[in-house]
């Protein structure tokens, strides 16, 4: 079927079975599905003007632009995921005409049958800590021994030598600090890679990003088994319980189309 | 306390951005738009992010270049 000049093709997953395209109410959005050799892609008509370079280079800058349309984008790969297994895609994979993206599902048929029956099954998790350091500063030096026989040192020496220890004593403090983040950050990570399937670190967001008064120290997503969420979960429940004293608070949602488990063009899983 | 677990859609901007704009599968080709433009939409983000990731190098991270786990 071929498309109007001004008109470009939207692609927003892929999937194996046969989707509901035209039963998206709540996302608004009119979609429909190109085959190809056991695949589907799921589409929808975007005009020229807004998805040209031109204007999503102009539009990149507006905020609330983007959380508009990425929302939108989020919408509709949920609505096709909650009946069958997607492969989504990132935001603005345009297509010139209907022809172009039946030849992408069949140059990368392979590919896309072998991500898909991966995912089979399967729920990606996020999960991201944040730490109030002053919290665990505060409990660090109330309960470790040897940062409290450095605060008796402190008071019983002279005026410049107390100085020189406090120096010293905050280094210490400070390394031993991040050594515990680590230490209560890996042993989370570890245990909930053990109810899943694959497991990823990413990369750690600034303040400026999540908005939040504790700092991010821990950015991980997750590859969980449908059958294994209760127990997801409940290893979730331990590690809150178990770090919340400690100043760690836990943030975890889901569950999402996999988007950190779907690279086929990168080097990962090529050859696995 | 006993359910830790969110559901997407009660999640904020920054948990669709991380994932819509950051992963997802990335094609190459005969696409109109390059995913190198696309990037540009999370240019501002980005300068965070690196600034962050030299801090987090230089205080040692906890999981200094870790990527995927193998599997």
């Amino acid at each position: 079927m071929e498309v109007p000049a001004r008109d470009l093709i939207y692609l927003y997953c892929i999937t194996k079975s046969k989707p509901h395209c035209d039963e998206l109410p709540k996302t608004g959005i009119k979609t429909y599905s190109i085959y190809a050799q056991g695949i589907y892609a799921i589409v929808s008509k975007v005009s020229s003007g807004k998805f040209s370079e031109e204007n999503l280079k102009k539009k990149i800058i507006d905020m609330s632009w983007v959380e508009r349309n990425v929302r939108q984008h989020e919408s509709v790969v949920e609505a096709i995921m909650e009946k069958t297994t997607v492969v989504p895609f990132k935001f603005a994979s345009v297509f010139k005409t209907d022809k172009n993206v039946e030849k992408f599902l069949k140059e990368h048929n392979a590919e896309f049958k072998r991500t898909i029956a991966d995912l089979k099954d399967a729920e990606e998790w996020g999960l991201k800590i944040y730490c109030n350091p002053g919290k665990l500063k505060a409990l660090l030096e109330e309960e470790n021994e040897m940062i409290r026989g450095k605060a008796r040192e402190i008071v019983s020496a002279g005026k410049g030598k107390a100085y020189f220890l406090k120096k010293k004593r905050d280094e210490f403090i400070k390394n031993m600090l991040n050594e515990k983040i680590s230490e209560y950050t890996q042993d989370s990570f570890e245990r909930s890679k053990g109810m899943s399937l694959r497991a990823k670190i990413n990369k750690i967001l600034p303040k400026e990003v999540t908005e939040k008064k504790e700092d991010m120290v821990l950015n991980s997503v997750f590859l969980v088994n449908k059958k294994r969420i209760t127990g997801f979960n409940g290893v979730l429940v331990n590690l809150k319980a178990k770090y919340f004293d400690k100043g760690l608070s836990f943030d975890c949602s889901g569950p999402w189309p996999p988007y950190n488990f779907c690279s086929i063009c990168s080097n990962e899983g090529k050859h696995e | 306390m006993n359910n830790v677990m969110l559901k997407s859609k009660d999640v904020t901007l920054l948990e669709i951005l991380d994932r819509v704009l950051e992963k997802g599968v990335v094609i190459s080709g005969d696409v109109v738009i390059s995913v190198a433009d696309v990037d540009l939409v999370y240019l501002g983000l980005k300068v965070l992010l690196s600034s962050v990731e030299t801090m987090e190098r230089l205080r040692g991270a906890p999981f200094a270049g870790a990527g995927e786990e193998p599997t």
